[in-house]
C-alpha cells in the first residue's frame, strides 16, 4: 500500500505531493515500484489547522477519481474516518476505507457494507481523531488491541461489511508510546492469529525514530526492520511511503516464511 | 504541622526506565530528587503524597506503580541484561498507583525515604473547596507532615505539544508558577478548573491541595526547574512554611 498524501503539512515530506499532478506522478511511481494499493489521505494524524469533510473531499475524491480512470485494476483505498468522505471516495472508485481513527465515526461501517469496500479496524485506545498521546498506559497493549479491533469488526459485520473486506490494524503510534509501538510489533502474531487480514502502518514513524533516535527522512532502516518483523507475523498489507525497498523486505521474509519462491536461485544447483 | 513541602511534575517520563538508553531529562530528574530531599532532610512524621487520580481517595502503603503499563517490555525481563536500571516500580499489583502518586513514592525512595507514607489522588472534577480541605487534612495527619504534591502544567504549551497549542497556555501557567514562586495560595485556589481541563494541565486539584495545607504566612519558596521540553510545563519547587512565632509546643498536635 503506497502513500500518496493529498495535504500540505504531513509529517514525512511535507506538501511533496499537494500539487495535483505531482500527486499523479507520486501514484504512477509506487504502482511501478509494486503497490497493490495506492491509500489517498487528505488529512494529516497530526493535530492542525481543521480540515472539515467538504474539504477532505475537495482533496481527495477527484483525485481518486482521476487514479480510477488511469488504473481501472488498482485498488484504491481512501484514509479517512469520516463516513461523507468514505461514501464520496467509494462513489469515485474507491475500494477499501482505511479508518485509522478507530471507528471514530460508526457510520463509516455502513458506507463500507453500501458499497461492498473494505473497512480497516484500527485501536487508537483512548484517542481522538487528531489528537497526540498523553501519559497513555495499558495494562496488556495488545490484549487492549485485540479487544478493541475485534469490537470493531463484529461493529462492520453487524452493519453489514463482507467477513473477508474486514482489516484489522494495531495502528503504531496512535494512542501508544514509543514501548507500546514496540509492543505490538513484537507479538504481531497475536493479530494474525484472529484470521482477519492484518495492516501495518509504519513508515518513517516516530516509534522508529525514539527508538534510534532518527529524524523522519533518516528512518528507512527502522522502518524496513520492523516491516520484517510484521512480515514475519503474517502482517498482509504495508502502509508505505518508500514502496520498492518495502516490496524487497516483504518478499524476501515471504521466502524465508516458505510463502513465495526465490526469483532466481541457481547458487549451488548447477 | 507541614514541616516542608515540594512540588514536582509526574510525567512518566520521570521513571528513568522509561526513556531507554538516553536519559532525555536528567536535569528535571535531578531538579525533582533535590526537593524530594529537602522534604525527607526536614525530619517528618509522615510524608504526605497528593496527585491526580482517577478517584479522590487514599491508597495503602502496598500499591505500587505499574511501570510496565508505559513499557511492556519491562515486565519481559529482557532490558536489564542490557545494562538498564532495574525497574523500581513493576509489580504485579492488580491496582496500580495512579501515575503521580507512583512517581511521587518513587522520588522519596530515591531520596532514602523509608518512613509512613500518606497517598491520595485527587479527582479532576473535585472543587477547590474540597482539594483545599484534602489539603488542610492531610497537613494535620500528623504532628510532623511533609507534602508532596505530583502537579504538571499545561500540556498545550506548542505545536509539538501532546494536546497541540493552546494560547491560553503560557500565562495559565505562569500565572501557576508566579503563585508558587510567590507563595500567593489564594491564587492557586483560584484558578479556574475548567480552563485547566481545556488546557490539559493535570496538576490543578493538587496545586489547591497545597494550597489548603499551607495555611499562615506566606512560605519561603526556591524553584528548582521550570521549562516545557515537550510542550508540557514542568515545575519543581520547594516550600518552606514560615511558622508563626509561637512556641512549638503550642502548634503541635498531639
Amino acid at each position: 500500500m503506497g502513500i500518496v498524501n493529498r495535504t500540505p503539512d504531513s509529517f514525512y515530506r511535507p506538501a511533496v505531493t499537494w500539487d495535483e499532478a505531482e500527486a499523479m506522478d507520486r501514484v504512477h511511481q509506487v504502482i511501478a515500484a509494486g503497490a497493490d494499493i495506492v491509500d489517498v489521505g487528505g488529512i494529516p494524524a497530526a493535530p492542525g489547522a481543521e480540515v472539515d469533510a467538504a474539504e477532505e473531499i475537495r482533496r481527495t475524491v477527484g483525485f481518486i477519481s482521476a487514479i480510477r480512470a488511469g488504473y481501472p485494476e488498482i485498488l484504491i483505498s481512501a484514509d479517512t474516518w469520516r463516513h461523507e468522505t468514505g461514501r464520496a471516495a467509494c462513489e469515485a472508485g474507491a475500494d477499501l476505507l482505511n479508518d485509522s481513527w478507530g471507528g471514530a465515526d460508526p457510520q463509516l461501517a455502513d458506507v463500507a457494507a453500501e458499497f461492498g469496500a473494505g473497512l480497516v479496524c484500527s485501536h487508537v485506545g483512548p484517542q481522538q481523531p487528531r489528537t497526540r498521546p498523553f501519559r497513555v498506559a495499558y495494562a496488556d497493549v495488545m490484549a487492549d488491541v485485540l479487544d478493541q479491533v475485534q469490537r470493531l469488526a463484529r461493529r462492520a459485520l453487524a452493519a453489514g461489511v463482507q467477513r473477508d473486506r474486514i482489516v484489522i490494524d494495531a495502528a503504531h503510534d496512535f494512542g501508544k508510546n514509543t514501548w507500546h509501538s514496540l509492543e505490538i510489533t513484537r507479538r504481531l502474531d497475536e493479530m494474525t492469529q484472529t484470521g482477519y487480514p492484518v495492516l501495518v502502518s509504519l513508515s518513517n514513524k516516530d516509534f522508529v525514530g525514539e527508538t534510534l533516535n532518527l529524524p523522519p527522512e533518516q528512518r528507512l532502516p527502522g522502518t524496513l526492520a520492523a516491516t520484517a518483523i510484521c512480515a514475519w507475523h503474517g502482517a498482509r498489507i504495508f502502509r508505505v511511503h518508500q514502496v520498492a525497498e518495502s516490496r524487497q523486505v516483504i518478499d524476501m521474509v515471504g521466502a524465508i516464511r516458505g510463502e513465495r519462491p526465490p526469483a532466481r536461485a541457481v547458487r549451488g544447483l548447477a | 504541622m507541614l514541616t516542608a513541602a515540594a512540588v514536582c511534575p509526574a510525567p512518566p517520563l520521570l521513571a528513568r526506565e522509561l526513556t531507554g538508553a538516553d536519559p532525555v531529562v536528567p536535569e528535571l530528574r535531578q531538579a525533582c530528587l533535590d526537593a524530594a530531599t529537602e522534604l525527607v532532610r526536614s525530619a517528618p512524621d509522615v510524608v504526605a503524597v497528593v496527585g491526580a487520580g482517577e478517584q479522590t481517595r487514599e491508597f495503602g502503603p502496598h500499591v505500587r506503580l505499574d511501570l510496565a503499563a508505559y513499557a511492556p517490555a519491562l515486565a519481559h525481563g529482557g532490558l536489564h541484561s542490557r545494562g538498564l536500571d532495574r525497574p523500581s516500580g513493576v509489580t504485579g499489583t492488580d491496582e496500580p498507583l495512579p501515575l503521580s502518586l507512583g512517581l511521587g513514592r518513587m522520588l522519596l525512595e530515591q531520596a532514602g525515604y523509608g518512613g509512613a507514607l500518606a497517598l491520595h489522588s485527587v479527582h479532576d472534577r473535585a472543587s477547590a473547596a474540597d482539594c483545599a480541605a484534602l489539603g488542610t487534612h492531610l497537613a494535620e495527619a500528623a504532628a510532623r507532615v511533609a507534602l508532596l504534591v505530583m502537579a504538571d502544567g499545561s500540556a498545550r504549551r506548542s505545536l509539538k505539544a501532546p494536546g497541540y497549542l493552546d494560547e491560553r497556555s503560557a500565562p495559565f501557567d505562569a500565572e501557576v508558577t508566579g503563585a508558587i514562586r510567590d507563595g500567593d495560595m489564594p491564587a492557586l485556589l483560584a484558578l479556574d478548573a475548567g480552563l485547566a481541563r481545556e488546557l490539559m494541565a493535570t496538576g490543578r486539584p493538587a496545586w489547591q491541595a497545597l494550597a489548603g495545607a499551607l495555611s499562615g504566612p506566606p512560605p519561603a519558596v526556591v524553584i528548582r526547574y521550570c521549562d516545557d521540553p515537550f510542550g508540557v510545563a514542568y515545575l519543581v519547587a520547594s516550600l518552606s512554611p514560615q511558622h508563626d512565632a509561637v512556641p512549638t509546643s503550642g502548634r503541635e498536635r498531639g
